[in-house]
This record gives structure tokens, C-alpha cells and sequence, in this order.
């Protein structure tokens, strides 16, 4: 299978139909493409927490995050395979083999490459992720798969402005899903050691954190988030792919850019602003395109602001 | 810190030497090994004109480019450049558009494409040079994908998915390269020049400063090294060479489409760095005959070729993070702390 075919998957826009051609249609599709930017930046929101999750804990960059979104994917697909359309029970099972992804990811790529040079870590996480992709292929499958209903197609019209219970759902456990890890960061002890972690390292081991510890766990969590943003995007598009990791991990990438990698807020809004442009793009240029606005956007905020947009407590990366 | 007493052991002092004196006697013959392995490479068509095993030999030559001019990126200033197959990409689509459309010669174009590359990748390399390494990685890594989908959908210039058809061969005053022992020697003759002139540019004030970015840039910014503007000569000089690679492939394979350029050829390139070694002119060489070997051995199981390169980039980063022939004198050569070896010593120290 070539790599070039996983494009094809993004070209069928999910979900919008029946546009009246004309003025008044070219705005309702505009406005309709705006609904449906803001719910995949809801995906790529979560995506890109989950990275910035994990590269704040850790400390290191890391290249995984796209084949971690794919298991998630697939855990989810087997499970709605099995069960029916337990949509509940899809987000445990998702979030549960990327939890269990991430925990290899930080035993090969993160443990031992603490004090060593950047690129090390960084190209074993490269390693790493060639090989779950390759695996994956092997295991799933090279080709795509049709994914299941769990949610029905109703939509709601509000004067020609249309949108769907699927995207009501995404938007509402996306935004669960963040409500959920501000309140572990904020109100658990857990979630406080993580947030010193995040912050030093150094003087987090001195008041007795057990650094490593909580950077696995962190890391898992991250990286179970991403497995949430996996089932999303596959319910969302109806398919999924074993290559389809490689431009959603560097989408993560592109958002968390925002927040200079590391904050979990900016992180969340630079996925809402890649989802939007992304969709607002497709409309001036093909849909073939769509991977290239990410990119433009990271690149303008290289340009703009290169250590991102919030002042920086700790956490080099 | 006490002396390991397996030091003192009389095998591993006979052990060091052995590697020790290997090294030397390659070293101070280096002059002979050079010149006996060109003058084989040189009558090795002679005796077999298979072009499968010429096949594999130019694509050995190849890829020895293309991995020394990721080295020269990675390896030798120690910046992150994952997009190789993009600057692959430009510079086999500028040969093919030059070569069909504008039909100008092979010999013009090749150092043509090689410039429009390097400018390229100065057009990348921009807007990330004051960052740390990995904005860079993404950036290129971004780039890759975004040369692979305008050459697909670039319909007018590129041909789209028809890719582009009917690459016309190279020519020496009138004598068209046709057959693979032909472009053996083309090859042969381009990589020699590549290791050449890449010899000479790092024992140059701009490889010593390369060097000196890629171990402290911080400190080699304090003694005087314009250190953004000799990153950026770095990753023009390394997509100049990908690009010329990239133009020797064109009419090589006489039809081009975006399927050549996605990133898996990109990792297969950086695993041939990583494997061979990085910061050495022979480590390149060294990844490229082991990848291509391994791509020949593990033919008939093609699914599993990346699995085992994703394997071997592990490991080598577990164990030997500067590859097989890597520069060991170098921070490409910090392994990270490991555990078990801390382990060891803490358990020595607590019985002493």
C-alpha cells in the first residue's frame, strides 16, 4: 500500500450535503464548512492536548503521538465490532490501548534517554513509530475500513445552517474530556504533581516526587487522550487506515506550536484555529490540499511568535 | 569513581588494542584502501553484466548520496533535517520538467536542479534557523508531504498522478547512456565526486564550524562563528547534493510520479544514516550497502523491510547512538544514562 492513497480518505467530506448553488448556497456552504471546522477542531483540540500533555511531562518531543491516535482508532473499531454501539464502552477500550501504547512509548523512547542529547530520544521515538505504523499494517490490514454507526445521522437545521447529532457528540465529550483533565490537574494531587513535573524537573525530585513515575503516567494519559481523539476522528470520517497516524500526529504538532508546545489552553485553541482554517481552505482550493493548511498555519506561527504565545514557566523542550 | 576491575582484565586490554591497532593500520593505509576498492568498483562491470546486481550497485551509489547529504545535515552540524525526500522530490521533478520541456541537457541541468534545491531548502530552513532542532524536523518533515502533494496535484507542471513520462537519457558527445552499466559508471563517477568534494568542504573552515555548532553552538557562538548562517550554508549544501540526486534518478528510471517521493523513502534514508553512522563520511556509505542489502535480502517478505529498519534504529540508539561508523569522538555518540549499567554501579559502590 502507498502512502499516497491515505489522502483519498480526507477527500470525502463527511456529514454535508444538498447545497443550493448560487450566492445565498456558496454562503451556506461556507457557513456550513464553519460548523464543520469547529467540530474537527474539537479533534484536533484533544489531539493536541494529549501531545502537549505529553511532551510537558517528559520534557521531550516526541513522534509517536499519530500512531498512538491510530490505536485508538482501531481499539475502538474492534470494540464497536464486538459490542454494538456502546459508545461508552468504545472511549474506555480506546483510551485504554493507547494507555497501554504509551506505556511501551515510554519505556523504549523516554526512560533511559532522560540525560542523554535530544536527538536520541527524539529518533528512537521515530523508530518506534515506523514500527507501530509498519506492525499495524501488518496486523490490520493495509487497507481501509469502513467504520461502524454508533451515532445516527439526524441533523438539526437551523435556517440553512445544518448540524448533526454526530457533531454534537463529538463537541460535548471533547468537551468533557477537557473539563475532565483541568479538574486532574487542578483539584488531585496527581494532577499537581504532574503540573510540577511539567514545570522542574530538578526541584520536583527534590521535594520527593518520583519523577519518572509521574512522567510515565503523564505520559500515558497523554497519550490516552490521543486514543479519544482517535475514536472521534474514525467516527467522524467513517473509515480508518493504519497510515493514517503520520499527518495527525503532525497536526498535534502544528497546534501545540501555539503554546510553545507545552500549554495544555493554547494547545486546545491552535486545534480549533487548524480545524477551522483547514475547512475554510478546502473551499477556495481541492480538497487534496487540506494537509497543507496545517502546515501554513505552523509555519506562520514559526514566523509570527516562535516560542508561543503564552510566557514560559519551565519546561524547555 | 573507582576502576572498573573488568578493565584490568588481560582479554579486554588484548581487545582494545586489536580495535585500536585495526583502526590505525586502516587509517595509515587509508590512501591504498581507497584507491584498491575505486579500482575494483571500477572493473566490477566488467565481469558481470547482470543488470539486476548493476541495478543494486547503482542503487547503492545512489543512496550513498543522498545519505551523505542527510549527514551533512544531521550528522555533521547536528541540526534535524527528516524531509530529504522532499529535496529528492524537487530535484528529480526540476530534471524531468527541464529534460521534457524545455529539452535542455543533461549536464546543464544536473548542477540547475541542484541549485533550485538548495534554495529550496534555504526557503525552509528560513524560518526556523535561531530554534532549536525540532522545529526544524517538523518543518521539513511538513515540507516533504507538501512537495509530495504539489507534485500530485500540481496537474500542469507535473503531470498529477500520470506523473511524467519519457525522461530522455543523459548524453557524453553523442554517446547516450543507456544500459545500467552506463549509469554504474555515471554513478560511480558522481558519488566519488560527491565523497570528494564533501572531504574537502569539512576539514574547511565551514565543516570546522559545523562541527563546532553540532558539539556547543552556544560556545561556538561565543568564539566568533556566524552560527545561523553556517547552519544555513549547512542545509543548502546537503539539499544541493539531494537535489543532485535526485536529477541522476530522473533519467535513470525515465518516469517519475509522486509514488517515488512519500515519506517512507525519507525514513529509509534517515535509517541508512542512523544504521551506517552519522558525523563520518564512510558511515553514509556503510548504511547505504547495509539498507540495500537488507531491501534485497528481505524481498520476499516486503512488508516486514520497515519493521526491521524501525528495529535497527532502536536499537542503535539503545546502544550505538552514533551508528555502526559513526563519528565516536562526538555528541552524536552520548548514549543516554542507562539503567541497568547505573544499576551496576550503585550495587559495586554500596559492596566497596
Amino acid at each position: 500500500m502507498k502512502e499516497g492513497s491515505y489522502a483519498n480518505m480526507w477527500d470525502t467530506p463527511p456529514s454535508y450535503s444538498l447545497y443550493e448553488t448560487g450566492e445565498a448556497g456558496r454562503m451556506d456552504y461556507f457557513l456550513n464548512q464553519l460548523i464543520n471546522g469547529i467540530c474537527q477542531g474539537a479533534i484536533y483540540a484533544l489531539m493536541a492536548i494529549g501531545y502537549s500533555v505529553v511532551v510537558g511531562v517528559v520534557g521531550m518531543v516526541t513522534f509517536t503521538h499519530g500512531e498512538v491516535i491510530m490505536i485508538g482508532a482501531f481499539a475502538a473499531y474492534y470494540m464497536f465490532f464486538l459490542s454494538g454501539n456502546q459508545i461508552i464502552l468504545g472511549l474506555i477500550v480506546s483510551f485504554a490501548a493507547s494507555w497501554v501504547l504509551g506505556y511501551f512509548v515510554y519505556k523504549v523512547c523516554y526512560e533511559r534517554f532522560f540525560n542523554a542529547p535530544r536527538h536520541v530520544s527524539l529518533l528512537t521515538t521515530i523508530g518506534f513509530s515506523m514500527l507501530i505504523k509498519n506492525l499495524s499494517q501488518i496486523i490490520f490490514g493495509p487497507n481501509q475500513k469502513p467504520m461502524l454507526d454508533v451515532v445516527e445521522a439526524n441533523f438539526f437545521r437551523i435556517g440553512a445552517v445544518q448540524i448533526s447529532e454526530l457533531q454534537i457528540v463529538i463537541i460535548i465529550t471533547v468537551i468533557i474530556m477537557a473539563t475532565l483533565l483541568s479538574l486532574i490537574f487542578n483539584k488531585t494531587k496527581f494532577g499537581i504533581r504532574l503540573k510540577a513535573v511539567s514545570q522542574d524537573k530538578t526541584a520536583s525530585y527534590m521535594v520527593g516526587i518520583n519523577v519518572k513515575r509521574v512522567a510515565m503516567l503523564g505520559n500515558c494519559l497523554g497519550c490516552g487522550l490521543g486514543g479519544i481523539a482517535g475514536l472521534l476522528l474514525a467516527v467522524y470520517y467513517q473509515t480508518i487506515q493504519a497510515t493514517m497516524g503520520g499527518p495527525l500526529g503532525m497536526k498535534a504538532f502544528a497546534s501545540s506550536v501555539l503554546g510553545g508546545l507545552t500549554d495544555v489552553r493554547f494547545s486546545a485553541l491552535g486545534g480549533l484555529c487548524i480545524g477551522i482554517i483547514e475547512n475554510l481552505g478546502i473551499t477556495v482550493t481541492t480538497a487534496s490540499f487540506r494537509d497543507m493548511f496545517a502546515f501554513g498555519f505552523l509555519i506562520l506561527v514559526l514566523i509570527i511568535r516562535p516560542q508561543g504565545f503564552v510566557s514560559k514557566k519551565g519546561a524547555k523542550v | 569513581m573507582k576502576i572498573d576491575p573488568s578493565m584490568l582484565k588481560p582479554s579486554a586490554i588484548a581487545n582494545s588494542n586489536t580495535i585500536k591497532s585495526t583502526k590505525s593500520f586502516i587509517l595509515k593505509y587509508q590512501v591504498y584502501f581507497l584507491i584498491g576498492s575505486l579500482l575494483i568498483l571500477s572493473i566490477l562491470p566488467l565481469f558481470t553484466n547482470r543488470s539486476y546486481i548493476l541495478g543494486v550497485f547503482c542503487r547503492i551509489f545512489l543512496y550513498s548520496i543522498l545519505a551523505g547529504a542527510l549527514n551533512t545535515i544531521n550528522g555533521y552540524s547536528g541540526q534535524f533535517c527528516l524531509g530529504i525526500a522532499g529535496f529528492f522530490c524537487v530535484g528529480a521533478y526540476s530534471e524531468a520538467i527541464l529534460s521534457t520541456a524545455a529539452k535542455m541537457n543533461f549536464w546543464i541541468i544536473l548542477p540547475i536542479a541542484g541549485i533550485i534545491t538548495a534554495l529550496v531548502g534555504l526557503l525552509v530552513a528560513l524560518p526556523t534557523l535561531k530554534m532549536q532542532g525540532i522545529y526544524l524536523a517538523i518543518v521539513t518533515l511538513g515540507f516533504s508531504e507538501i512537495a509530495r502533494l504539489l507534485a500530485l496535484n500540481w496537474t500542469s507542471l507535473t503531470g498529477g498522478p500520470m506523473g511524467i513520462k519519457g525522461i530522455p537519457v543523459p548524453e557524453i558527445f553523442g554517446f547516450a547512456l543507456k544500459t545500467s552499466r552506463h549509469f554504474y559508471y555515471l554513478y560511480l563517477v558522481l558519488a566519488v565526486i560527491f565523497l570528494f568534494v564533501t572531504s574537502r568542504v569539512i576539514r574547511s573552515r565551514i565543516g570546522r564550524a559545523w562541527m563546532s555548532i553540532r558539539e556547543d553552538q552556544l560556545a561556538s557562538k561565543s568564539l566568533g562563528v556566524f552560527t545561523s548562517r553556517y547552519k544555513a550554508i549547512n542545509f543548502m549544501y546537503g539539499a544541493f547534493w539531494a537535489g543532485i540526486a535526485g536529477a541522476m534518478y530522473a533519467p535513470y528510471v525515465r518516469f517519475i510520479d509522486s509514488t517515488y517521493f512519500t515519506l517512507d523513502e525519507g525514513w529509509n534514508i534517515l535509517s541508512m544514516v542512523i544504521i551506517g553512522g552519522q558525523g563520518t563520511l564512510i558511515g553514509p556509505i556503510v548504511g547505504s550497502v547495509i539498507v540495500n542489502y537488507l531491501t534485497e535480502l528481505l524481498r520476499p517478505i516486503g512488508q516486514w523491510r520497515m519493521v526491521a529498519y524501525a528495529l535497527l534504529i532502536i536499537v542503535m540508539m539503545w546502544w550505538r547512538p552514533q551508528g555502526l561508523a559513526g563519528a565516536s569522538n562526538s555528541i552524536v555518540a552520548v548514549k543516554g544514562e542507562t539503567r541497568m549499567r547505573h544499576r551496576k554501579v550503585s550495587r559495586k559502590e554500596a559492596q566497596a
